[in-house]
């Protein structure tokens, strides 16, 4: 019968001891107070809420944890522990869990403070999650990223500038081309993105009337909420196409549509809200004095912002600047869809060259054995990017804090 | 003093050049402006010129006559038997009636019956099938189908194609089109609005026309399912940990430079995580929704931990003062007073991460989300599990058709856009709205 | 082209006003701050302005530079003549008549600039200096009619914010006055202060109207009875009394003059 299924089931034997932990917590309290529930440290049902959270809170964690050890065991080469084992230990630990609680349950126990123990310990936990989630990265990629350096010199893989991986087992594995692939698009995409976004955040802040903010503001942070598979697609279908035919054959720098021009052009469109809004943060935070200041020694507005506000809006903007380049390098749909998959450093914008992040996903998603170099590679690289972003990331905001101007 | 007085109607060379500058420095912003804006315009009208045909498609009325003789040869209408007829076996029956149809309308052509069968998508013979087997009672009547016209017919009405590349095009000829534009002039032939798109499976590499968004927007839908139930709790518990409750020292610090630096990493770092971890280490299976929305839970809650913390912060101490002087916990006070006040703030910025967390592409592609996967996912399955069916995602569907040669998909893949970007639009409206409604100021 | 006022002249045995305000009316959006305000403001005085709270002292002291530009609701009518010449009228560039009309504000805002850079921002922007040792020049002796100079000659590249809070506001005046204007407005500039810096500031003011019209705006009666030698009295937008210092507090001829100056109202 399904009821009896249901019943004998894990979650469905756990609510038993719940309720059972709930409502005999609360009888025994009850009884303990002789009717005089002002005795007591603590009212009824924070001892039943306390003995809930004794059943469920470590029978939890002991599933998660002996889940994983499940799942984990066939990769060690260990024997799997058998699913029973699991079902009696949880089972034994709501046990516990139940009976303790009740037993607890005295006059003098104060159940409230009990329980947001509990609570406090699943918050601490969420919070362990975050930074479960930087060690697993950093982890996961350093671990494959050694298997690789045991296959393939690291100094082959830093200094070659030959990226060639084939079956035959002898692929030259260069990473200096994609670095300059990755930069040259970088450095486009910023050239188009910081004064576009720059001057698109001082006129908003100092010169723009109301309405003018109403609309430009919004429109900016569409541009932002726009996922990079569309850009990437516009990259292919329109702005290759189109830079292809009026700028690189009329030029004869060549005939690719894919090319470090049109994949750095929409990623310039792509940052330009980011720069926009970051620095526009910073010129905000500039005192209204300073341009009063300013003004009233008789300078026009463009000598204010140029003279006055960006030197002291000039650490938030240099920060602004770090992060969107940090933006650009660890980007991948649109120089996967726009930049092409040549390897190859030239000089030429207008030609097709890749980048970082579009090797790690062609190796990665490739039919060659997991543990062979040209696999593995791709974890040599996102350890490399990885690295790159955490530094621009951790320069930007020791920028930001270092040369922050103390106003008050 | 030094200088003489001057008059103040008079302006000098100097100040007139520096109003000449400052001019100049307006413009320059008002064109930064108008390079971004018009960047959206071209972007918007390019994605929407491409793909706005996607959602229109050809198709043919047809009245098929269903033999028993070939479909059910039993003659007991027993669904085994019947499941024997492949897809063979329709497929002349469409091409059949559709050269009856145009010898009804007395159309003279020099094309031969096969090349009248190639008009017809190699779909519909699938759905014909599919149909019949559904339905056995069908069998020895005639059916009215609007049967799918094949991938370049479907071109010629909107534009894509033309006599002159039909003379070049090995899958189908001017003499085709002539045909189907006559087909169109009786009313045989109709372009009209297409649910399917939005509806079926993905199609293979040479049936663009039957190339459909169902499989894509189900998987899309259970990873965004996975990544609420998951990265909501997850990160509103930690955020209330972090801001009321962890001491101001240097581990929370660590934490807060942590999560910020989370929020700041690549999208492909965390696909490497998914891959290395999820599926390598604790063998969970490729191309799930499962894998998919915890790979994307990982990137959004830094978005939500974030957004959180400042709603937190937002709540003014009064009100937690308030509560504790009445001799409430901090933990109650947080849960029955900060807590609330903060829920609309908390709930935009999960409306945000969710938005986000649906346009990512990248970390999807390492998680082997490259398939082409035909069969609708089932939420739960007995040899999968929950959520483990073999899915794709809508921008990855997007990233997939880019990479086919039939020029058809690029329609499907811009229409696709315009569908995400849809859906997007909603969800930040609705963050939107519920901000202004619900946001107070203190 | 250039266009001749007659001059107003509200009192003979004056000396011909260096400032005359003729009918100001000011309003923010829907709200009137200043009303019909009509007063002949002398060089090489101090005149202070005072009133309780809100009653548009500051605003009309902005209106002298046309600082209220900067705010976006606030219109201005009536005719404001310096040396004659109304700085409303169309034709005049604010930016011209700032380097004419300096100000000096109730907390002081240095630029996070070397001190040498603040006191030569005017003069650089206005193209008063011809070279290097010009500039140097007009800095100094800013700073020596600010009474800085001796404090900082050693350390005119270190941040201007570094200084304490009386330097700074001598400091921003110094800036004030390296661009040689005739006029000094100063908004409450020692409210900000302690007393003994402010008693340095009273000093210098003191020095200054030898060579400036200096208009300073205070909340503090006793203030302006020992630095001013005209006094305006504002009350809820209009111009009360103006007349000798010493006459408003003693002798006021207004009785809402006489309630303010007696600590009935304010």
């Amino acid at each position: 019968m399904w009821v009896v299924e249901l019943f004998s089931s894990l979650p469905g034997l756990l609510a038993v001891l719940a309720l059972f932990g709930l409502l005999g917590s609360q009888v025994r309290v009850h009884r303990a107070a002789k009717g005089d529930l002002r005795s007591l440290a603590a009212l009824p049902r924070a001892h039943g809420i306390n003995a809930v959270l004794s059943v469920l809170v470590p029978a939890a964690i002991c599933f998660v944890g002996l889940s994983l050890v499940k799942l984990i065991g066939p990769r060690l080469n260990t024997a799997a522990l058998p699913d029973y084992v699991v079902y009696w230990t949880v089972l034994t630990v709501a046990v516990l869990g139940c009976v303790v609680a009740i037993l607890r349950s005295t006059v003098n126990f104060r159940a409230r403070q009990a329980s947001e123990v509990w609570i406090k310990s699943l918050l601490i936990a969420a919070s362990v999650v975050a930074i479960l989630t930087t060690v697993g990265i950093v982890l996961s990629m350093l671990f494959e990223a050694m298997h690789f350096f045991q296959q393939y010199a690291w100094q082959d893989f830093f200094f070659s500038t030959d990226w060639a991986p084939n079956f035959r087992g002898d692929s030259s594995l260069g990473f200096l081309p994609l670095l300059w692939g990755t930069f040259y698009v970088s450095f486009i995409a910023l050239a188009l993105a910081v004064p576009v976004g720059l001057f698109a955040a001082i006129y908003l802040s100092e010169y723009a009337g109301p309405w003018m903010r109403g609309i430009a503001k919004p429109l900016i942070e569409i541009l932002a909420g726009i996922p990079t598979i569309v850009y990437g697609l516009f990259a292919l279908v329109t702005v290759g196409p189109l830079l292809r035919d009026y700028f690189a054959q009329p030029l004869g720098l060549g005939g690719s549509a894919s090319s470090v021009m049109t994949a750095g052009v929409v990623m310039g469109i792509m940052l330009i809200p980011f720069v926009s809004s970051l620095s526009d943060d910073a010129i905000n935070a500039v005192p209204q004095t300073m341009r009063d200041g300013s003004y009233a020694l008789g300078a026009t507005r463009s000598e204010t912002v140029r003279k006055v506000i960006l030197p002291a809006a000039l650490p938030g903007i240099m920060g602004a600047v770090l992060l969107a380049a940090s933006r650009a390098i660890g980007e991948t749909m649109i120089v996967v869809l726009g930049a092409g998959a040549a390897a190859q450093m030239s000089l030429n914008p207008f030609e097709a060259m890749t980048t970082i992040t579009v090797k790690i996903v062609s190796q990665l998603t490739g039919d060659t054995d997991f543990a062979s170099p040209e696999t593995l590679v791709a974890f040599a690289l996102g350890l490399t990017l990885f690295a790159f972003t955490l530094a621009l990331n951790a320069v930007a905001l020791l920028v930001v804090r270092k040369y922050r101007e103390q106003y008050e | 003093m030094t200088s003489p007085t001057k008059s103040l109607f008079v302006q000098d060379e100097r100040v007139k050049r520096r109003n000449a500058a400052e001019k100049r420095f307006h413009s320059y912003g008002l064109c930064a402006i108008g390079v971004a804006a018009l960047a959206l315009v071209v972007l918007l009208a390019s994605v929407l010129a491409n793909g706005a045909s996607a959602f229109r498609q050809t198709y043919l009325m047809l009245e098929i006559p269903l033999p028993a003789e070939t479909l059910d040869k039993g003659g007991d209408r027993d669904p085994a038997a019947m499941a024997s007829v492949s897809t063979f076996g329709y497929a002349p029956l469409l091409r059949d009636a559709l050269v009856a149809s145009i010898a009804k309308l007395n159309i003279e052509t020099t094309l031969s019956n096969k090349d009248v069968g190639d008009m017809i998508s190699k779909e519909a013979a699938a759905s014909l099938r599919n149909q019949v087997l559904a339905n056995p009672d069908l069998v020895g009547g005639v059916i009215a189908l609007d049967v799918l016209a094949n991938g370049r017919i479907d071109g010629f009405f909107k534009g894509r194609v033309t006599m002159e590349s039909a003379e070049r095009d090995g899958n189908t000829s001017p003499e085709a089109l002539r045909v189907a534009q006559l087909l169109a002039d009786v009313g045989v032939l109709v372009t009209r609005f297409n649910w399917q798109f939005l509806t079926a499976p993905d199609a293979s590499d040479q049936r663009p026309e039957a190339a459909g968004l169902g499989v894509a927007i189900l998987g899309s839908l259970y990873m965004m399912l996975v990544v609420l139930v998951l990265a909501l709790p997850i990160g509103v518990a930690a955020a209330i940990y972090l801001e009321e409750f962890a001491p101001k020292n240097r581990v929370s610090d660590l934490i807060e430079v942590n999560i910020s630096n989370l929020a700041a990493v690549p999208s492909i770092v965390y696909g490497i995580l998914g891959l290395a971890i999820f599926i390598n280490f604790l063998g969970l299976r490729q191309s799930s929704p499962l894998v998919g929305g915890l790979v994307l839970t990982l990137m959004t809650l830094p978005t939500i931990i974030i957004a959180t913390r400042a709603a937190l912060k937002a709540v003014p101490p009064s009100i937690r003062d308030a509560a504790l002087g009445l001799g409430a916990t901090k933990m109650q006070s947080v849960f029955h007073h900060v807590l609330p006040l903060a829920a609309p703030g908390i709930l935009t910025g999960t409306i945000i991460g969710l938005a986000q967390a649906l346009g990512e592409t990248a970390p999807l592609l390492l998680i082997g989300m490259v398939a082409f996967v035909r069969d609708y996912p089932a939420a739960y399955s007995e040899t999968a599990g929950l959520f483990g069916e073999a899915a794709t995602a809508l921008p990855v569907q997007v990233f997939n058709w880019t990479q086919r040669a039939d020029p058809g998909f690029v329609e499907r893949a811009s229409g696709a856009i315009i569908t995400l970007l849809v859906f997007l639009a909603v969800m930040n409206t609705v963050a939107v709205l519920l901000r202004r409604r619900f946001e107070r100021r203190w | 082209m250039m266009k001749v006022n007659t001059l107003i002249q509200p009192n003979p045995d004056m000396a011909v006003p260096k400032i005359t305000a003729r009918n100001v009316h000011v309003s923010y959006g829907d709200s009137v701050a200043i009303k019909d305000v009509s007063v002949g403001i002398s060089a090489n005085t101090v005149t202070a302005f005072i009133g309780p709270s809100g009653c548009g002292k500051s605003t009309f002291l902005r209106c002298l530079n046309r600082m209220n530009d900067t705010i976006e609701t606030c219109r201005v009518s009536g005719e404001i003549l310096i040396e004659g010449e109304d700085i409303y009228h169309r034709s005049v560039d604010p930016v011209q008549l700032r380097a004419k009309v300096g100000m000096v504000f109730q907390k002081p805002n240095p630029f996070p600039k070397s001190i040498f850079d603040n006191v030569a921002y005017g003069p650089k922007i206005h193209g008063l200096a011809r070279n290097k040792a010009d500039l140097d020049n007009i800095v100094e002796n800013a700073l020596r009619k600010a009474a800085l100079w001796d404090e900082v000659k050693d350390r005119l590249n270190k941040t201007g914010t570094g200084l304490s809070g009386g330097q700074q506001q001598r400091l921003c005046i110094a800036r004030a006055i390296a661009t040689s204007p005739e006029v000094l407005l100063m908004d409450e500039p020692c409210s900000a202060l302690d007393p003994i810096a402010t008693a340095q500031i009273e000093e210098l003011i003191n020095d200054l109207r030898e060579n400036y019209c200096v208009v300073i705006v205070t909340h503090s009666m006793q203030q302006a009875a020992r630095i001013s030698q005209k006094t305006a009295f504002f009350h809820l937008g209009s111009l009360v009394e103006y007349g000798d210092t010493d006459q408003v507090f003693t002798a006021p001829s207004d009785p809402r003059t006489e309630s303010y100056i007696t600590g009935r109202i304010g």
